[in-house]
């Protein structure tokens, strides 16, 4: 008996938490129209939309990253958001996405009574998923439609320009020390690949792996592309290691980090910068201010 | 206690020297990259590929070598403040020295970008913080011209909860994305061993060395307790100030270097009184072999556990450290409670 006890139990909770979601994004509920944006991200996809009117508070990495929400309230940190400063601004709807330190900030809200939006992209489509998610919740579909095509759009064109061309061993740095890459099955894995690249970190099975400088020498990237927010230049970094093949043949190339690791609205153009950098080696624009949605 | 004859200090040092001899080839020939025994010889002999020169050369001789010394004054320190404190618990951090280093270091992690500080500058920074807080610490606990263990622990204590809610705070404000820089350094890591500051931490482990060796008597006196050690000649608030200031130094540096590495300090010293007893003229040199032996093998079994992966060299002490010396502490019971 008890034996089938427990499934059951299992299964009546899983439909009730359906229903519990379900009842929190029900389709054709009115579009939210008071926003409080927990993470850069989704800040940065709603802004490309032309939602930041519906905008009405964000987080302190968003206001610094997005300078058009510049001047709203902040409602705290990625790590600690105010619960107080969230419920002062009546939103009518909280995106968040459910990191370990935000997911105990996202139970609070509900008890509260905030209907909360979660997403939690990790690969290409999941992010793009989010974007038409998101522009749902706001009311602005039809935007979102076509930012997400128009990806799509750029993606089948990077992926037949690169499929004739050398695909040059390569690694994405996120940090260098301790050193952090990009791994298999995350939406930077598949630009790469999409770009041309061979993402020599794919044999680790997590997005974004701790690595060993060891493994870097030993697997010998042709490329190394490295996004990391060290105030020492890229070049001048990895020139210590002049053994690696990147280093000698001059293949070592900055990339701006909001552009390519941001899970958001631009990954057309940070497509492009990646099929760039590893067909010619050459470094992109420079990461100046970010033009707006397109 | 059997007298030590210089035969019995000859034999023991050579084993502890055989130890490290073995750990540091260890060290040396074993890797994530799987290189060959011969590839290894011959990257170390000059004669290898640029690739394997650079594996073998710049990547595995500066972390064994760094691994060593700080294992080195980790272990040493224990011993030391185990003695001056007169605390089987007392370990390298107890005095908040390392609270500092980890504030100075994360200093540079939080603010060093928005100043043009590459993060070459953590383990300087870091030294500097373990630096004040010596001072601060014999400033304040010293404050009567007399160094009590107490107040000298108790400081540590309260330092060391200070310094970790202003690395929170730090954290928090700065807005921090490299949240695994400090997570590594509060759990220790070799990763960023830099060839360049293993002088420095070498340094400090000669003067600890320095003025403990000569002092192992008056050190071994001081077990009977402060009073009893002056009256048989021992110049007690002399021997406190000038070791103190010597081991809290060299836990700076390695700590400066390396993060919080636990347990080292702790199980060691207490491993090798157990097999060689108590007298100090033996313990603190054997402490430095043994803890350079146990660290550089822990950071072996760190960077080549998972293939590729970096595991912290403090999760390692931890995971091996913790249940050895919960076995030693249960074999112990009885005679710490009757010393």
């Amino acid at each position: 008996m008890r034996t089938l006890r427990a499934p059951l139990a299992i299964l009546l909770l899983s439909l009730l938490a359906a229903l519990a979601a379900s009842a929190g994004t029900a389709p054709g509920a009115k579009p939210a129209r008071r926003v409080i944006s927990l993470n850069p991200s989704l800040t940065a996809i709603l802004v490309a939309l032309g939602a930041t009117d519906r905008l009405i508070g964000v987080d302190e990495f968003s206001a610094r990253q997005e300078p058009t929400t510049a001047s709203l309230p902040r409602v705290g940190g990625l790590y600690d958001p105010s619960l107080e400063a969230v419920v002062a601004l009546h939103p009518d709807l909280v995106a968040l996405v459910p990191s370990a330190q935000q997911r105990n900030f996202r139970d609070q809200l509900r008890t509260a009574g905030i209907p909360v939006l979660e997403v939690d992209p990790t690969s290409f489509s999941e992010v793009l998923g989010s974007i038409e998610t998101l522009g749902d919740r706001v009311g602005l579909r039809v935007a979102a439609e076509q930012r997400v095509a128009q990806i799509r759009r750029v993606r089948d064109e990077v992926e037949s320009a690169a499929r004739s061309r050398p695909h040059p061993r390569t690694v994405l740095v996120l940090q260098r020390d301790p050193l952090y890459v990009v791994g298999a099955g995350s939406f930077i894995d598949e630009m790469l690949r999409a770009a041309g690249a061979e993402n020599i970190a794919a044999s680790f099975s997590d997005p974004y792996p701790r690595a060993g400088l060891e493994w870097l020498l030993a697997s010998a990237p042709e490329v190394i592309l490295d996004a990391a927010s060290d105030p020492e230049p890229a070049a001048a970094y990895w020139s210590r290691w002049s053994s690696l093949p990147a280093v000698r043949s001059g293949r070592v190339i900055a990339l701006d980090a909001t552009l390519v690791t941001l899970p958001g609205p631009q990954l057309d153009r940070a497509l492009v910068v990646l099929a760039r950098a590893i067909a010619e080696g050459e470094a992109p624009e420079a990461s100046g201010p970010r033009e707006g949605g397109r | 206690m059997t007298a030590l004859t210089r035969r019995r200090l000859a034999t023991v040092l050579a084993l502890f020297s055989l130890l490290l001899a073995a750990s540091i080839l260890i060290g040396l020939a074993v890797g994530p990259s799987g290189l060959s025994p011969s590839r290894v010889v011959r990257a170390l002999l000059g004669s290898g590929s640029a690739a394997d020169a650079d594996i073998v050369l710049r990547v595995r001789l500066p972390r064994v070598i760094l691994a060593a010394l700080v294992g080195a004054s980790l272990s040493v320190a224990g011993v030391l403040f185990q003695a001056l404190l007169r605390n089987p618990l007392a370990d390298p951090f107890v005095l908040g020295v390392s609270g500092g280093a980890a504030l100075g270091g994360i200093a540079v992690l939080g603010f060093g970008a928005s100043l043009g500080l590459s993060y070459a500058w953590v383990p300087v920074a870091a030294f500097l913080g373990a630096l004040a807080t010596t001072l601060l610490l014999f400033g304040l606990a010293g404050a009567r011209g007399r160094l009590s263990s107490t107040s000298l622990l108790l400081t540590g204590v309260v330092f060391n909860s200070f310094a970790s809610a202003a690395i929170v705070f730090i954290a928090s404000v700065a807005g921090l994305t490299e949240g695994t820089s400090i997570f590594l350094w509060l759990i220790g890591s070799l990763s960023s061993a830099r060839i360049d500051v293993a002088g420095a931490v070498a340094l400090f482990l000669a003067l600890g060395l320095g003025c403990a060796v000569p002092l192992a008597r008056g050190l071994d006196l001081l077990a009977l307790g402060e009073e009893p050690a002056q009256q048989l000649g021992v110049d007690v608030p002399r021997v406190k100030r000038l070791l103190l200031l010597a081991t809290a130094l060299m836990v700076g540096a390695a700590v400066a270097v390396s993060g919080l590495i636990g347990f080292v300090g702790l199980i060691i010293p207490h491993l090798l009184r157990l097999v060689l007893g108590p007298g100090h003229r033996l313990l603190v040199p054997s402490a430095a072999l043994g803890g350079a032996a146990f660290l550089v093998l822990c950071d072996t079994v760190a960077r080549t556990l998972l293939p590729g992966r970096e595991l912290p060299v403090g999760a390692v002490t931890a995971l091996a450290g913790g249940p050895l010396f919960l076995i030693l502490l249960r074999r112990e019971q009885g005679s710490w409670g009757a010393r």
